[in-house]
């Protein structure tokens, strides 16, 4: 096999977009992993009040994934090219894997009525950023939908379960680190196609700035809430608010 | 057309490089062919080899058959990140997202 990095770069845009990279890179790590973990692996003993703070956090992870399963199946539609058409329909499978995945451990956690408790327990600055996010999707604004959910949402999402998966019980964890391995190609795809748009046509950078302002209180109320909930330290907290920012900072969009 | 003076120097140059054989490390989020060019960061104590460079989007390690030099273009597949190798501070390798 030669080396992947000598490969032109139209060639190596059509292998990573590609259903055939996607299904052979999500085999290596959910083979024999239904529901997104070992079978064989026991519960650990979790105290009531964790348990239930964890419910409330799966419960809006699982709100977060059903906005990026609506929103990145609306968006092939109108997406701008083939390579993002096929790209999106993995990400639709993905999005709805960890859906299921979400419930499953909610079920495995004893909560039965999924639909009832979701709602109950949704934040509501996240419930905004959904709302907005498919406006994006609706007014066909590629840009904004794009910006929304593959750099704003997906980075927080990458950056929260990182963290979580690192404290939480086994099977939480292991649950979490699949959806990581998804998440990688989700907010990798939103950069580089925001990246190139952005060099092409520079003048969007200004609307996108104003979408940005639009949903930043909304993501860090979301973040920092979420972190509240999982445990993590006080101290801890704005290294993870840095990986989140990192991306959007690497677009050439400031604070 | 080939550029036969862009061969001798593309040869010389390989000459003067060190090269690697990579071994799969059990990195498994890309397809088999590919694994043994990427393996899991270990955090800020993990030393990189001269011919590794850390992935700033997804926070891989990128790994490479040669050593790798500022102005090389490396590819990151499992965020899908075409990549710049830069020299940093302290003289490290790194790795800026060429869009």
């Amino acid at each position: 096999m030669s080396d992947p990095h000598d490969l032109p770069q139209e060639v190596f845009l059509d292998e990573v977009h590609s259903f055939e990279f996607w299904f052979q890179a999500v085999a290596g790590y959910l083979t024999e992993r239904p529901h997104g973990h070992d079978p064989n692996a026991e519960e650990v003993a979790i105290s009531p009040s964790r348990r239930e703070a964890l419910i409330t956090t799966l419960c809006n992870y699982a709100i977060g994934e059903t906005a990026a399963l609506e929103a990145s199946s609306g968006m092939i539609r109108f997406a701008p090219n083939r390579r993002a058409k096929i790209f999106l329909a993995t990400q639709v499978v993905d999005e709805a894997r960890h859906l299921e995945v979400l419930l499953h451990r909610l079920s495995e956690l004893g909560v039965t009525n999924h639909e009832e408790i979701v709602q109950s327990r949704a934040n509501r600055s996240l419930l905004a950023f959904r709302k907005r996010l498919l406006q994006f999707v609706d007014g066909h604004d590629w840009e904004a939908a794009l910006f929304a959910q593959n750099v704003i949402l997906e980075s927080m999402e990458f950056a929260v379960f990182q963290a979580h998966a690192e404290l939480a019980d086994p099977i939480t964890g292991e649950v979490l680190t699949g959806i990581i391995k998804d998440e990688r190609r989700h907010m990798g795809f939103g950069e580089n196609e925001l990246g190139r748009r952005l060099a092409d046509t520079p003048h969007i950078r200004a609307r996108l700035q104003a979408v940005k302002r639009e949903l930043d209180p909304l993501v860090l109320d979301t973040f920092e809430d979420t972190l509240e909930q999982v445990g993590v330290d006080r101290g801890d907290r704005p290294a993870l608010g840095r990986r989140y920012i990192a991306s959007v900072e690497r677009l050439g969009f400031g604070l | 057309m080939t550029d036969p003076l862009g061969e001798v120097r593309s040869t010389e140059e390989q000459a003067a490089r060190q090269r690697f054989v990579l071994d799969d490390t059990g990195f498994d989020e890309v397809p088999k062919k590919y694994r043994r060019f990427y393996r899991k960061w270990g955090g800020v104590n993990d030393v990189l080899a001269p011919n590794e460079v850390l992935c700033p989007v997804c926070k891989v390690v990128i790994r490479s058959t040669r050593e790798l030099r500022p102005g090389d273009r490396v590819y990151c597949m499992p965020c899908m990140s075409r990549l710049v190798v830069t020299l940093g501070e302290g003289g490290r390798l790194e790795a800026v997202v060429a869009y």
